[in-house]
């Protein structure tokens, strides 16, 4: 899963966790049924589940370019530069 | 979000978090409903009323209880406690309660009853205060909800008088 779908996913399970909540809610009372509520959000908890906990192919739409290794030798990584003596006097422990 | 495991742990944790909304939800529902409901307790005959050796007064009662608690259920409610208390004052003590029959209403439907029955329980003063008594039989009512608040109520059935002598 790339960085998109990572961020796709998790918008999904929210808006939809909070979507079959407030549907569940509405059903159950309308229908005056604290069981079809409790079925209505299962029911959406597991859809949820399927849509966003495996990795399927369309979380995978923005894979990260790599650059080739032959590319990344030719630009080698400059070096770090010889440390340059620190102008703060070290700082001293007060030892007791 | 980059694992199986973190996406389970993610979803379990934030639907866990909205289930206990919605029961929070369903609890406060409970506030829209207001009920309406109607008894009547009716002493059909005092059975025997007597002094016992010990000094305390026993009475017993042949009763009709009648109610219709049908709007007290809504959508989040699990049972329904039901009880008569006859209740007096004497010179010791402002109130008391004596419980003389209650019961348990599963579902709506059976919320409209109407029991022919003697005191379930024993109706005995601690002291002898009862002859002439004015007693209060009161039809309380305990609302047992699915998830949330309990809600308590009453009805007072007040003018009963006990008679003056044993017998």
């Amino acid at each position: 899963m790339d960085w998109q779908g990572q961020k796709l996913s998790e918008m999904l399970m929210q808006v939809m966790l909070v979507a079959f909540a407030v549907g569940a809610f509405g059903t159950g009372y309308a229908l005056g049924s604290f069981q079809t509520m409790l079925l209505v959000y299962a029911g959406g908890v597991v859809l949820t589940t399927l849509v966003t906990v495996p990795n399927w192919p369309f979380y995978n739409r923005h894979p990260l370019k790599w650059l080739d290794p032959a590319e990344a030798e030719r630009h080698p990584r400059p070096k770090p530069q010889p440390a340059a003596p620190s102008k703060k006097k070290p700082v001293k422990s007060h030892q007791k | 979000m980059h694992s199986f495991g973190y996406r389970v742990n993610a979803l379990v944790t934030f639907a866990v978090t909205i289930l206990a909304m919605l029961c929070a939800m369903a609890s406060l529902s409970d506030n829209l409903n207001v009920p309406s409901p109607t008894a009547e307790v009716e002493v059909l005959n005092i059975n025997w009323f007597q002094r016992q050796p010990n000094g305390n007064d026993e009475v017993s009662l042949t009763m009709n209880i009648s109610a219709n608690l049908q709007t007290v259920f809504t959508w989040n409610t699990k049972q329904v406690f039901v009880f008569v208390a006859a209740e007096y004052e004497t010179p010791q003590n402002s109130l008391n309660q004596v419980s003389l029959w209650d019961g348990i209403i599963l579902s709506k439907d059976s919320a409209t009853f109407s029991i022919h029955t003697t005191n379930k329980y024993r109706f005995i003063d601690q002291g002898s205060n009862l002859r002439g008594k004015d007693v209060n039989l009161t039809l309380h009512w305990h609302v047992m909800p699915k998830t949330g608040k309990m809600f308590a109520d009453r009805i007072v059935m007040a003018g009963y008088r006990l008679p003056e002598e044993y017998r």
